[in-house]
């Protein structure tokens, strides 16, 4: 009996070890912090991404270029602001900003990547849906196989970002099919989402044919802090599936606020985050 | 009549060489230069908009435009990217364009409705006409020659350069940038 309550304590220390050790997170005053946008996409799904006629960009796509090749200047994206925050692009009604920053920094050790996010979420949204939280921060990571046939010709998920999971037929769309959630044609999406509300647990799913919510096996934890409006959602997943040293990952990240639902997320465009490879955004090694 | 024509192929008795020369050669420059200037009338932008088929669609629709209104306060009127510049190409456009008065008369853009259901139909024709030019109207201003794609943003940076590189023409890629685009355009080959 005695033996027992020994290693039961035992096991307790080192659980209490092992969690503590897997959400340390690094000191983030030392990581470098990339700026990047997100953006109210509208009604701007993959097969509107791939119609020459909405997006002459297909041309570039088709020709090995990147979303963020084209659209990110230094300081911003160089959408037609003004054309995301009308009804072409939005049949609803967009939010009142369009666009806003957020920092995101990243670093890794041999067992972990550790993503922080640090954002002002705006109010004014268009939809407010979600009567569970006020704000949601995600992450998707594609793996190798996430890619698109365009006529014959291959788009990677390294040039889409998240975009090949985003399809017009898909829930929140206009007139689609309330339970079809994301899909990927080919290929698996991680995901990862911090929720704002009360008692909700961290997202750790994947993307493949449909959306899971559950099931990814980066026992994904998330952890956040609100200053004067500012959020800093930090999200520790383990260093496996798709991601691994020495590899340049795609990776997108998406914001719902103001309580916002469905499409009515800011989102980026599709980096390349770096784990001791080069990347739009790099991760620092943790010794 | 038969008198009237053998009249005039018969030679003159009163009138000098050089008299019927002044004024042939003045009547000449007088109906050349009516003629030229009644073209040039129609190549108004006020004549464009003398009509509400034009005044109340896709007048409105430039104004919002670049085209319209800009920095450095230059302006395309309809004519500039609707009717070539040069002669023979003006008058064949002018010519086609003729037809218009029958559409004028049958009503067949009459209502904003109407104007819609042919807006791609009539869009198309537009754009195969600039796609068959290899966009000459535009090129009136813009050229690559011209072009300082460094000075560009990197959308247009790079998309012009592969329209350089694959011989592209404007019109392949700059639909609807002065009109509302159709509803429901066709797919496009990427080779077009």
């Amino acid at each position: 009996m005695y033996k027992i309550e020994i290693s039961k304590f035992l096991m307790v220390i080192l659980l209490a070890v092992g969690s503590a050790s897997a959400i340390a997170a690094p000191d983030w005053s030392k990581v470098p912090k990339r700026e990047i946008h997100v953006f109210h996409p509208g009604v701007t799904p993959i097969e509107w991404v791939m119609k020459k006629s909405d997006h002459s960009g297909r041309t570039g796509l088709t020709k090995g270029e990147s979303c963020v090749g084209c659209h990110e200047e230094k300081g911003g994206l160089n959408f037609d602001m003004k054309r995301l925050a009308g009804k072409e692009i939005e049949p609803k009604a967009a939010p009142a900003t369009v666009s806003f920053p957020v920092g995101v920094q990243a670093a890794y050790d041999k067992e972990y990547l550790y993503i922080r996010m640090t954002f002002t979420p705006p109010a004014g949204g268009a939809d407010h849906s979600d009567k569970d939280n006020d704000v949601k921060a995600a992450v998707m990571f594609a793996n190798d196989k996430i890619a698109l046939d365009a006529g014959g010709k291959i788009v990677a998920g390294a040039q889409l970002g998240c975009w090949a999971s985003c399809h017009g037929d898909a829930r929140t769309m206009p007139g689609a099919d309330d339970k079809k959630t994301k899909y990927a044609k080919s290929g698996t999406y991680e995901l990862m989402q911090w929720k704002s509300g009360k008692g909700s647990k961290p997202v750790d799913g994947v993307v493949s044919d449909k959306r899971n919510m559950e099931g990814g096996m980066a026992g994904v934890k998330a952890q956040s802090e609100i200053k004067g409006g500012m959020y800093t959602v930090t999200f520790v997943r383990k260093l496996n599936g798709a991601l691994a040293d020495g590899k340049a990952v795609p990776v997108g990240f998406a914001i719902h606020a103001d309580k916002a639902t469905g499409r009515f997320h800011h989102v980026s465009l599709g980096y390349m985050l770096g784990l001791g490879a080069d990347g739009d955004i790099k991760a620092a090694k943790l010794q | 009549m038969k008198e009237f024509i053998k009249r005039l192929r018969s030679p003159s008795a009163k009138y000098s060489l050089l008299s019927l020369l002044f004024v042939g050669f003045v009547g000449g420059i007088v109906f050349w230069g009516g003629f030229n200037t009644a073209m040039e009338a129609t190549n108004t932008l006020e004549f464009c908009i003398s009509c509400h088929e034009m005044r109340d669609t896709v007048y409105e629709e430039y104004k919002q435009t670049i085209h319209y209104s800009n920095r450095t306060g230059v302006r395309a009127v309809c004519s500039d990217c609707h009717v070539p510049k040069d002669w023979a190409h003006k008058m064949a456009r002018k010519v086609k364009a003729s037809g218009e008065i029958w559409g004028k008369l049958a009503g067949t853009i009459d209502t904003p409705e109407k104007f819609e259901a042919k807006r791609l139909e009539l869009a198309t024709h537009e754009w195969d006409r600039m796609k068959k030019s290899d966009s000459r109207e535009c090129r009136n201003c813009h050229s690559f020659d011209g072009m300082d794609t460094e000075k560009q943003k990197n959308r247009a940076s790079k998309m012009h350069k592969i329209a350089q590189s694959d011989n592209k023409t404007c019109i392949d890629c700059h639909k609807g940038i002065a009109h509302k685009k159709p509803k429901n355009m066709p797919e496009e080959p990427d080779d077009e």
